[in-house]
């Protein structure tokens, strides 16, 4: 039992990452009604960009790796907006699923191209603490992505529900021929959700490096696979959806694994999206 | 010469694996099972010839009908979600086929030696055609055989009024479906036929190599099949064989002399090419 409810609480913290990810699959579905492949890989190529502040000034602090990831995140979602979605028009379904695909093999080939394949280290905060909660332990390097995540999202609500960007940016989702008409420019809302996502998977990136300790670009298909789960099973284009069901196939999966170990975790991550899909195929929120 | 043959090889087989994507694509329906079924057929295909000591083309004819039959059985649930809900429940079924061959064990004692799958470690010893004194140029024929019947098939369905009905799903359900069609029966039909034509790209794929495994079928691959019709357009077949020929004939063989640069340009050029021609290389005005 008590077993169990150390996977869950593990599972659960380590799920804000996959919660991160899960909200920029959504925001971007939710402006612009289209699929953005590559943000996994443009988050995990952000927690990279991160890593090149410690080639300038050596020695740097974690801290800063992590702002620079963050920084690097909204750079790469601007210009994933710039190549995949830009120039083709929005009534093809088709082009911008292939582009942000080719997109997704590019940052993955310029990330093995510069580290010539090689994992590299991350540096991680907190990671030598250990909270003891009676029997429990709770390691303080997820303690930290969690609350990380949990700050980020919070910013997040506020950005979309407080502020004019927000506003507009809910205002071209429901209707983008209306917003139009009321002098809101599409284009660059749709830029600026990018942007936005893109500062979000830097960060998300950068703490998944931190809390596995090393990047790989191998981690970018199951990342991707993940993020999509998460966005489908909380219900596509609704934010809270993705943050719960981030948090609940986090815990779901460590669960498994715990106890049916590492090679059929994901298998088990599947049925319970068959699940979803079969008996509740709008999600757990319907936006 | 056996180069080209063997370059022919692969185009016919990923041809194939294009083509089972290309008439699903028509409903307007994107699906990432196709590498599941294309698995499905080859290690159907493949334990029938091995263990079952067939000829080859009843073997292929099997994986045929079992890629069709996972296609119908997965058509069902999987298309009352629709969309970009249907990626990734169509994703998440080719990894759970993946992990299912990662996690199957079928071995069989052969002379001195056991074959058949073994799970990671995969299929190896699938040699009908060099236990039977094919060539390469004779093997290579034998796939074309297929491809253009393949070709030659759909071709007509397109002409016909079954493609017409497809076409009519695909640029507007809602319109379709006034006018009487049965949009169920049509998407899993077209789901169908794919799944039949990947069984047999699968089969012959099994054949060809000789020895297949799980990190096969991978996201890659189905990133691959739906790529070569959207990047070649939907307008006729020769678009997904044009795709095919620029992706594996020019992309990879081609720029071989590139060496390491030529995987960054992979991706870069794909997205070039969906910006450049939103509608594919044949694509007519509209997609």
């Amino acid at each position: 039992m008590l077993d169990f409810l150390q996977a869950v609480s593990d599972g659960l913290l380590f799920g804000a990452t996959y919660a991160l990810i899960g909200i920029g699959f959504t925001l971007v579905f939710g402006v612009m009604h289209k699929l953005n492949l590559a943000y996994a890989a443009a988050s995990i190529g952000a927690a990279y960009a991160g890593l090149l502040i410690l080639q300038v000034a050596a020695g740097a602090p974690p801290w800063a790796v992590f702002l620079c990831a963050f920084l690097g995140g909204g750079v790469i979602g601007w210009l994933v907006y710039l190549t995949c979605f830009h120039f083709i028009p929005l009534s093809n379904p088709l082009a911008p699923l292939m582009s942000t695909v080719g997109m997704l093999l590019l940052i993955d080939e310029i990330i093995v191209h510069v580290t010539a394949g090689m994992p590299q280290n991350y540096p991680a905060m907190f990671d030598d603490v250990m909270l003891r909660v009676g029997e429990f332990t709770l390691r303080g390097d997820l303690l930290l992505v969690a609350g990380v995540s949990v700050v980020c999202m919070i910013a997040l609500l506020a950005l979309v529900y407080r502020t004019r960007l927000g506003l507009a940016t809910r205002a071209v989702s429901q209707q983008p021929v209306a917003a139009q008409l009321c002098g809101i420019r599409v284009a660059q809302v749709n830029a600026m959700t990018f942007i936005v996502t893109g500062l979000l998977g830097g960060i998300a990136g950068a703490l998944i490096g931190a809390s596995v300790g090393a990047l790989s670009p191998l981690l970018t298909t199951p990342l991707t696979v993940k993020g999509l789960i998460v966005t489908v099973i909380g219900g596509l284009g609704s934010i809270p959806g993705a943050i719960v069901a981030g948090l609940l196939v986090g815990a779901f999966e460590n669960v498994f694994q715990q106890f049916r170990g590492v090679t059929e975790r994901d298998l088990y991550v599947m049925l319970l999206l068959f699940a979803f899909l079969v008996f509740r195929p709008s999600g757990l929120f319907k936006p | 010469m056996d180069f080209y043959y063997g370059l022919a090889q692969t185009v016919g087989i990923h041809t194939l694996l294009g083509l089972s994507a290309y008439i699903v694509l028509l409903t307007g329906q994107v699906t990432m099972a196709q590498a599941a079924f294309f698995a499905i057929g080859a290690y159907a295909a493949g334990m029938l010839t091995v263990l079952g000591g067939w000829h080859i083309v009843p073997a292929l004819g099997a994986g045929a009908v079992f890629g069709a039959a996972t296609a119908c059985a997965v058509g069902f649930p999987a298309l009352r979600v629709k969309g970009l809900m249907l990626v990734v429940a169509t994703l998440a079924f080719g990894e759970g086929v993946r992990l299912f061959f990662f996690n199957f064990d079928y071995q069989v004692a052969k002379g001195e030696i056991k074959v058949g799958p073994l799970g990671g470690e995969g299929f190896r010893q699938i040699r009908y055609f060099q236990e039977h004194g094919w060539s390469t140029g004779e093997v290579m024929l034998f796939i074309w055989v297929f491809v253009i019947l393949s070709m030659a098939a759909l071709w007509w369905f397109d002409r016909s009024r079954y493609g017409a009905v497809l076409r009519a799903v695909g640029e507007d359900e809602l319109a379709a479906q006034s006018v009487g069609v049965n949009l169920t029966a049509v998407k899993v039909s077209a789901m169908t036929v794919g799944g039949a034509v990947a069984g047999i790209g699968g089969g012959l794929y099994a054949h060809y190599t000789t020895h297949i495994e799980h990190a096969n079928f991978n996201v890659l691959l189905a990133t691959f099949a739906i790529a070569y019709p959207i990047v070649g357009g939907l307008k006729n077949v020769f678009g997904t064989l044009a795709a095919v020929i620029f992706v594996q004939a020019f992309l990879i063989e081609g720029l071989r002399f590139l060496g390491d640069w030529r995987n960054l340009l992979f991706g870069a050029l794909i997205v070039a090419a969906m910006n450049l021609r939103p509608q594919g290389f044949l694509g007519g005005r509209r997609a």
